[in-house]
């Protein structure tokens, strides 16, 4: 993980998060159910709205002789899903998405991971139109958001045919995004603009990603990206005019890897380095004028290993590649890259990764092993991709454990929106005081909890005294009521420190709340591992 | 936390002078050159601006306006009623927590024939009150004429962190107006001082209560301020929380939460005490106590006292009524997170780096387009959390002025950790990390994950006097 202070050139290279519109979507509904409304109107209408508005436009007379051929490698998905939502954990709700898929081999379809998780029904369709068939999600890998899909329905590889990944990317050959539009496969002309490392959807991987510029709307739905007869990438986010497309040489490591079973997950660098264009801290840390590298500032305490780097070591070679004073090497595909990548080029998780570094005035050899990009493994955890919202209900008062998801159901702009300390725990580590955080996120009103209504975001500490890390704690603390009551306390700072409930009435406070809130179940809560 | 829910209420401009009748006499134009400091180059003013408001002459030859109209002024010249001729004033007391300050004039002739203006009662609601000022919009001066819409606390924003009694009307107050006199049967219920963006119809001014507990805290002729009992109370009227207290089910107690680490008050209430009644005032228990007709958030019962006095609070502890007494100081550990006057922002600065302390008056001028959660997280919330990791001024390298010394280093906005192995608690503490050790280069690490920057020790101190020089800082320190 890469680091810099915040006038720092590199921060530069750390793509914001971006969002395809159907995404922002989901954000809108959120101010519409802050309005009183319990649902914004039926995505999958408004999503075959638009299919047909944008199928009328003339942009898909630019169909031309470069679109030959691709017909028979692009296809249609239908996604439904159970989208489920943080603000109100007990409840889902059903949303279809469209996505594209590319044939890249025998019965198997490449896609993006995104918005498969809690699916109930996947469908491919070939040639823009005809009949829809059953599919099915082989693989599907989160972080780095990817899937490959396949469907039993023999009629439906009739006339498909795959196409290759490309090896390598020239910046100055045509590209062009791919999508099948209303029975056509619209085609749009695409620019080059420049390779980043980042990973927008979780925060610890990072990988190559190629930015392009174009006309296209509402892209990021895994669109194939094509030079000439190849896939050059799939497009995974837009942002105005700007597409970020997963690059193919990437894709075509890492699916060869998994065929090859040495592919167990993304790893990622898990110290903190700073760019150190300041040549006198390099010169202070001894290192000889000739030479250069970045600065390892942070290296985590990981438990059961020893740590392999230190603060202070300067990294000059990483996986035998040189490295600049940015922190960039030159990668034989893309160029100058930032280092990170050498995280997920062509290694994954669990594999070593040769590092020369400077310490105390001399070289040093030493072999790094990559640790799996986890979801769980941050103070707050990423994107659940897959699983439902955990949640108690305690006579109306909603504790749900502190993860992006929620912070993430404060719309796109939720790193500003989002409560600030909650959303501040993502700067903290787990520690063993607080492994994960707790929050009550809301209080549905009910005359026991009277009082505490307007109560929401607050930290949850301690219940009688016990600490409350994940909603697991909570039942042996309750056990522990005193006198019939429970107290619950928050942390300290600018809000509310202390609340007390009846002990006894709980039970049947919590089961008057479920009646009148229309809510099935009391809690969801998943072991802790 | 850092938005302005209002806007003050002077106003840019110049204005002029002519007729009128009986108080108006009294009601005096206030035309104020003033410079602000520049929070993010402390060295530096902003352009001199130019900015008018309104006072009145009050008994013992003072004029009484609002601290924003005269904050940092350069020059503050008063225009009476009719009278083409400025006359130079200069601020006798200020208050910035109740945003109100005196004035005298050097030149006694300013006084002659008027008769100053006396102070009311605290107005009801729904009687009509006229204000007095000179608004933006012309020359003369103005009246306007509305009802109590209701009296509450507000944020005064000209501090920003303190809420004191206020009462809204409808009587169109203006920029310009600040410091103008509300009238009510001839007599001063208030001093019109700000109104809130997009709440149309609603000017805010201060009222007697507040007033009358100023003039009272300069009569030993320095000025304290309100002083803060330094307990959050909340409302306490879930059943179960009652009856664990074993307290009955009624309308009265408000629950002490927690409290701000003030030994005086540290040393009398705890967090679980019940205030049942602050001086005469008995609280309700959603935290308000009646005050002359209003209901309003108790910390006004707490606000009745001078810095000094004591407070007798009636307190529910341990199931029973305690009778304790509160000791009432003026309380300044919050003072990094309001706005700041009078003292010039401090800085220290060393090969063209720039330190200052953390403020909330630094962090207006990053803005919130660029946030910075660290420098948030330990502003707002560190001393909080956790005490002990909390620095007392926490410092930030706020620029660097770039020289061939220092221009590789690109940190700027950033808190610092160490320096040369030296914590910074304070801004003294960077004096003296750079002032001391004897390596060939200064180390500065910075929050929150160590980043890590050097200077050549020697070729640092060579161009410091250069640098001083070149960017025109009178000194390398303000501390």
């Amino acid at each position: 993980m890469s680091t810099s202070l915040p006038m720092n050139p590199v921060a530069a290279d750390v793509s914001p998060l971006t969002l395809p519109v159907r995404k922002i979507r989901a954000d809108s509904r959120r101010l519409l159910r802050f309005r009183g409304s319990r649902r914004g109107a039926s995505w999958g209408i408004l999503t075959l709205g638009l299919a047909l508005l944008f199928g009328l436009t003339p942009a898909l007379a630019a169909a031309n002789g470069a679109a030959r051929g691709w017909e028979r490698a692009v296809v249609s998905l239908e996604i439904t899903r159970n989208q489920a939502d943080f603000l109100q954990p007990w409840s889902t709700h059903p949303q279809s998405a469209a996505k594209a898929g590319i044939v890249v081999g025998p019965r198997e379809i490449l896609t993006t991971a995104f918005a498969l998780d809690n699916r109930t029904l996947v469908r491919v369709q070939h040639g823009g139109r005809g009949s829809w068939a059953d599919a099915e999600v082989v693989w599907v890998d989160y972080p780095a958001n990817l899937a490959l899909l396949t469907s039993t329905n023999a009629a439906f590889w009739t006339g498909l045919k795959p196409v290759a990944l490309a090896r390598t990317i020239s910046r100055d050959r045509a590209i062009q995004v791919l999508r099948w539009r209303a029975g056509n496969l619209e085609v749009r002309k695409a620019e080059f603009n420049r390779f980043s490392v980042s990973n927008p959807s979780i925060t610890d991987a990072a990988h190559v990603v190629l930015e392009i510029n174009s006309e296209i709307d509402g892209a990021g739905w895994a669109e194939p990206v094509v030079s000439g007869k190849q896939v050059i990438g799939v497009v995974f986010a837009q942002t105005g005019n700007l597409c970020q497309v997963l690059p193919a040489p990437f894709l075509r490591s890492l699916l060869e890897a998994r065929r090859e079973g040495t592919f167990k997950g993304l790893g990622y660098f898990d110290f903190t380095w700073q760019p150190s264009e300041n040549s006198e801290t390099l010169r202070a840390l001894k290192l000889p004028p000739e030479r250069d590298g970045v600065v390892v500032i942070d290296v985590p305490k990981r438990p059961a290993t020893t740590p392999v780097l230190q603060p202070r070591d300067i990294l000059l070679e990483v996986d035998g590649f040189d490295v600049d004073v940015r922190g960039d090497y030159l990668d034989p595909i893309y160029g100058h890259l930032m280092l990170e990548n050498l995280s997920t080029r062509n290694k994954w998780a669990g594999q070593p990764v040769a590092l020369k570094i400077w310490r105390e005035g001399r070289e040093l050899d030493v072999v790094y092993t990559l640790p799996k990009v986890e979801v769980a493994r941050r103070l707050v955890p990423e994107s659940a991709h897959g699983t439902p919202p955990e949640y108690l209900i305690l006579g109306g008062l909603i504790l749900q454990p502190l993860t992006r998801n929620y912070l993430e159901s404060w719309g796109q702009d939720w790193e500003r929106r989002a409560p600030f300390r909650l959303a501040y725990f993502r700067n903290e580590e787990p520690s063993p005081e607080r492994p994960s955080v707790v929050v009550l996120s809301q209080v549905l009103p009910d005359v026991f909890n009277l009082g505490y209504q307007d109560l929401r975001s607050l930290v949850l500490e301690r219940i009688n005294g016990r600490k409350v890390s994940g909603l697991n704690d909570v039942a042996p603390a309750l056990a522990q009521a005193a006198d019939g009551f429970h107290t619950f306390e928050f942390l300290k700072g600018e809000s509310l420190q202390r609340l007390v409930l009846d002990a006894r009435q709980l039970d049947a406070a919590t089961q008057r709340v479920l009646q009148r809130y229309g809510i099935e179940e009391p809690a969801l809560i998943r072991p802790s591992p | 936390m850092l938005k302005k829910a209002f806007s003050l209420l002077a106003f840019l401009g110049s204005a002029a002078l002519l007729f009128g009748a009986e108080p108006e006499r009294c009601v005096v134009q206030i035309i104020t050159s003033s410079q602000q400091p520049m929070w993010d180059a402390p060295w530096r003013f902003d352009a001199v601006r130019r900015s008018g408001g309104t006072g009145f002459v009050i008994k013992g030859r003072k004029i009484m306006t609002n601290a924003h109209v005269v904050s940092w002024a350069k020059q503050i010249l008063v225009r009476r009623y009719q009278d083409p001729r400025p006359y130079v004033a200069r601020v006798l007391f200020v208050g910035h927590d109740c945003d109100l300050a005196l004035l005298e004039v050097e030149n006694d002739a300013f006084f002659e024939g008027l008769e100053p203006l006396e102070f009311g009662p605290l107005p009801k609601v729904r009687s009509t009150v006229v204000t007095y000022g000179y608004p933006a919009g012309g020359e003369q001066i103005s009246y306007t004429r509305g009802v109590v819409s209701r009296i509450e606390l507000q944020v005064y924003v000209h501090i920003g962190n303190r809420s004191l009694l206020a009462v809204q009307t409808d009587a169109a107050i203006n920029p310009g107006n600040s410091g103008g006199p509300v009238l009510q049967d001839d007599v001063v219920v208030g001093v019109a001082f700000q109104n809130m963006p997009g709440l149309e119809n609603a000017g805010f001014f201060i009222p007697p209560p507040v007033i009358q507990h100023f003039l009272k805290d300069v009569e030993d002729g320095r000025y304290d301020g309100f002083p803060t009992a330094g307990i959050r109370i909340v409302a306490l009227q879930n059943p179960a929380y009652r009856r664990r207290l074993k307290l009955e089910d009624d309308r009265t107690g408000a629950r002490v939460d927690s409290l701000l680490p003030i030994p005086s008050t540290e040393q009398v209430l705890r967090p679980e005490d019940v205030l049942l009644q602050v001086g005469t005032y008995p609280i309700g228990s959603d935290g308000t106590v009646m005050f002359e007709g209003n209901r309003v958030f108790g910390s006004v019962a707490f606000q009745t006292a001078q810095h000094g006095e004591t407070l007798s609070l009636k307190v529910w502890r341990d199931g029973q009524t305690t009778e304790v007494s509160l000791p009432m100081f003026v309380y300044d550990g919050d003072r990094l997170l309001g706005s700041q006057y009078d003292v010039l922002p401090r800085y220290f600065v060393h090969a063209g780096l720039v330190f200052t302390p953390l403020s909330q008056e630094y962090l207006r001028t990053i803005g919130r387009d660029a946030p910075n959660a660290e420098i948030l997280y330990e502003l707002y919330y560190r001393r909080h959390e956790s005490p002990k990791t909390a620095r007392p001024e926490p410092v930030v390298l706020v620029s660097v002025l770039p020289h061939p010394v220092n221009a590789n280093l690109k940190a700027g906005r950033a808190l610092v950790d160490r320096i040369n192995g030296v914590r910074i608690e304070k801004l003294a503490d960077v004096v003296r990390a750079f002032e001391s050790g004897t390596n060939t280069h200064h180390l500065i690490e910075f929050l929150p994950n160590r980043a890590l920057e050097a200077l050549d020790r020697p070729t640092a101190l060579a161009a410091h006097a250069e640098i001083l020089k070149t960017y025109g800082l009178p000194s390398d320190r303000r501390l």
